[in-house]
């Protein structure tokens, strides 16, 4: 639920004029919630920027979601995350 | 049997990823076909900027999301920016957030955003950031669409915030 929520709530704020991106990590909600911008990880809950202490890996997510924003060209846009749960190593 | 028992065995079990993937696919997400869009109107750097969560979390001193509401609570809680992982508490028993209790970055990447803005990556931040419990249902879902997330979303353009990051639990 909380990715319907995080949907909900990105909408509202896009609607103000501000340009949105929100992380996902149940890409079948995101699809029937339609938030503006969405960046999508295979991950558990309770860890859509990673594993706890992974600096480099909530990083490195960070910025993909700020990528987003910037090469976002229609709305409803989801990109799907590379880097896989616990086998992709962030160095 | 207690619900809080029953509830920690449905947290458990949502960990699957497969049981995950099930209940994604039956879930029944309210469905729209119209989408709202501004685009990016100045380069990132100078972009102010606002993170949002939905994973409970919430200032120790501020009141705890409700959890006695089996249909959840749509209300939210206001986060000063310069927050450190001290001064934060998740309120939000369903999910397991014993590693984001740990490390806060997982559902509200405070430490993160420091590091990109020391980068240039990004301009500066709105004095607050906003945290939603996710788990909301039934009426409060209207509550969350047509008050609380319209609220936020207006003090955040009072803010005159640029761009904004949504996490979810």
């Amino acid at each position: 639920m909380c990715n319907q929520t995080v949907g909900l709530v990105q909408r509202e704020i896009e609607t103000q004029g501000i340009s949105t991106v929100g992380v996902s990590i149940v890409r079948e909600i995101s699809e029937k919630v339609k938030p503006p911008r969405t960046y999508f990880l295979k991950y558990p809950f309770g860890h859509a920027l990673g594993e706890p202490f992974n600096k480099k890996q909530q990083v490195t997510i960070f910025k993909e979601c700020l990528k987003v924003l910037e090469s976002a060209q229609k709305p409803g846009v989801i990109v799907d995350s590379p880097y896989r749960w616990r086998k992709h190593r962030f160095n | 049997m207690s619900t809080n028992f029953l509830n920690r065995i449905m947290v458990a079990l949502y960990s699957n990823p497969w049981v995950k993937k099930r209940w994604s696919q039956n879930f029944n997400a309210l469905e729209t076909d119209m989408i709202p869009w501004t685009p990016l109107q100045k380069p990132l750097s100078q972009c102010k900027i606002a993170l949002l969560t939905t994973g409970g979390v919430h200032l120790k001193n501020d009141k705890p999301f409700d959890m006695e509401d089996k249909n959840g609570d749509p209300t939210y809680r206001k986060i000063p920016s310069t927050a450190v992982q001290e001064d934060i508490t998740i309120t939000h028993k369903y999910y397991n957030h014993s590693d984001a209790d740990k490390d806060i970055n997982l559902v509200l990447p405070l430490d993160i955003l420091r590091d990109v803005q020391q980068e240039g990556l990004v301009g500066e931040s709105a004095e607050f950031f906003y945290s939603f419990m996710g788990h909301i249902d039934k009426h409060h879902i209207k509550t969350l669409v047509e008050q609380t997330a319209k609220d936020v979303a207006h003090q955040i353009k009072q803010e005159k915030v640029d761009i904004a990051v949504l996490v979810p639990a």
